[in-house]
């Protein structure tokens, strides 16, 4: 049985993803928080992601065929007008990206602890406690 | 039914693995960017520090006010942005002169030149590095979170 079938954790396992690909990019925007030029990014939201990936997914119609093993991919990055640049052309506002982090990093929690909930009620229904 | 329950470990074990990957990039861009801010605010110590320091010779120029850019810099294995220190120059900005003819850097007409850094910006300056740096290192406090929240799926 693999458990990334299941519909929820398929679902926590991309949104999982997703956060965790968001964070990385959100920490790069900080960094780059002084450099020149430098103007701060994000990926598509999670709802997007999502609806583009089921629209894709490759129809097995014979016996032969495989499942891909490619895994679910990252998001596209996203790249909003800055509503203001220092004078050096940077376009990092810190406390927008600071909020951005707060946001994922609350999502991330979410998504752990509905994971933790689900396989509790596993163990529940196979008779153990916790 | 102890598959099942194995299998659902073993879920949570495999996708913790693909997030840590992303994360720990998350904490290494992170540790740039501080690492950058750091060397920035060695560039304005040195400056604070010379501000008075003039020359040795009659006429020889004083400390200068030293400047430091940086860039961004691609990841390749990540394909992450992460930050470099670009350069580290020299302002070539005017220099005052004091009338001080007992001093040994004075010139024949007795004037001395004088280091061009300015407290004010570089005090400016030092406040910035220290803003740039607390937020990277609240990203990181914010990831290790996360980190720890993904190896908890495990317990």
């Amino acid at each position: 049985m693999d458990p990334t079938k299941i519909g929820l954790f398929a679902l926590a396992e991309k949104r999982l993803a997703w956060t965790a690909q968001r964070q990385s990019v959100l920490a790069a925007n900080i960094a780059n928080a002084n450099t020149p030029g430098f103007q701060a990014r994000d990926i598509e939201p999670f709802a997007k992601v999502l609806s583009g990936y089921s629209a894709v997914q490759p129809a097995r119609t014979q016996s032969g065929h495989m499942e891909g093993t490619l895994p679910t991919g990252s998001a596209p990055l996203t790249q909003n007008p800055p509503a203001a640049r220092a004078l050096d052309g940077n376009a990092v506002t810190l406390d927008q990206q600071l909020t951005k982090i707060a946001d994922t990093e609350t999502t991330q929690s979410l998504v752990t602890t509905v994971w933790k909930k689900y396989t509790e009620m596993f163990s529940m229904a196979l008779g153990r406690s916790g | 039914m102890e598959e099942i329950h194995r299998d659902v470990q073993y879920g949570a074990g495999s996708v913790g693995l693909a997030m840590a990957n992303d994360l720990n990039q998350a904490l290494n861009v992170s540790a740039t960017g501080m690492d950058a801010q750091t060397t920035r605010l060695r560039v304005i110590a040195e400056n604070i520090a010379n501000q008075d320091t003039t020359g040795s010779a009659p006429g020889a120029d004083p400390y200068r006010r030293k400047t430091i850019t940086f860039e961004s810099a691609v990841d390749q294995a990540a394909g992450v942005d992460t930050v470099r220190v670009k350069n580290i120059g020299v302002d070539n900005g005017d220099l005052q002169l004091r009338y001080d003819p007992a001093n040994p850097a004075a010139d024949p007409q007795g004037y001395v030149k004088l280091p061009n850094v300015n407290s004010f910006v570089e005090i400016m300056d030092m406040r910035e590095a220290e803003r740039s740096y607390s937020a990277n290192l609240s990203v990181m406090q914010a990831t290790r979170s996360m980190l720890n929240k993904t190896i908890d799926l495990l317990k």
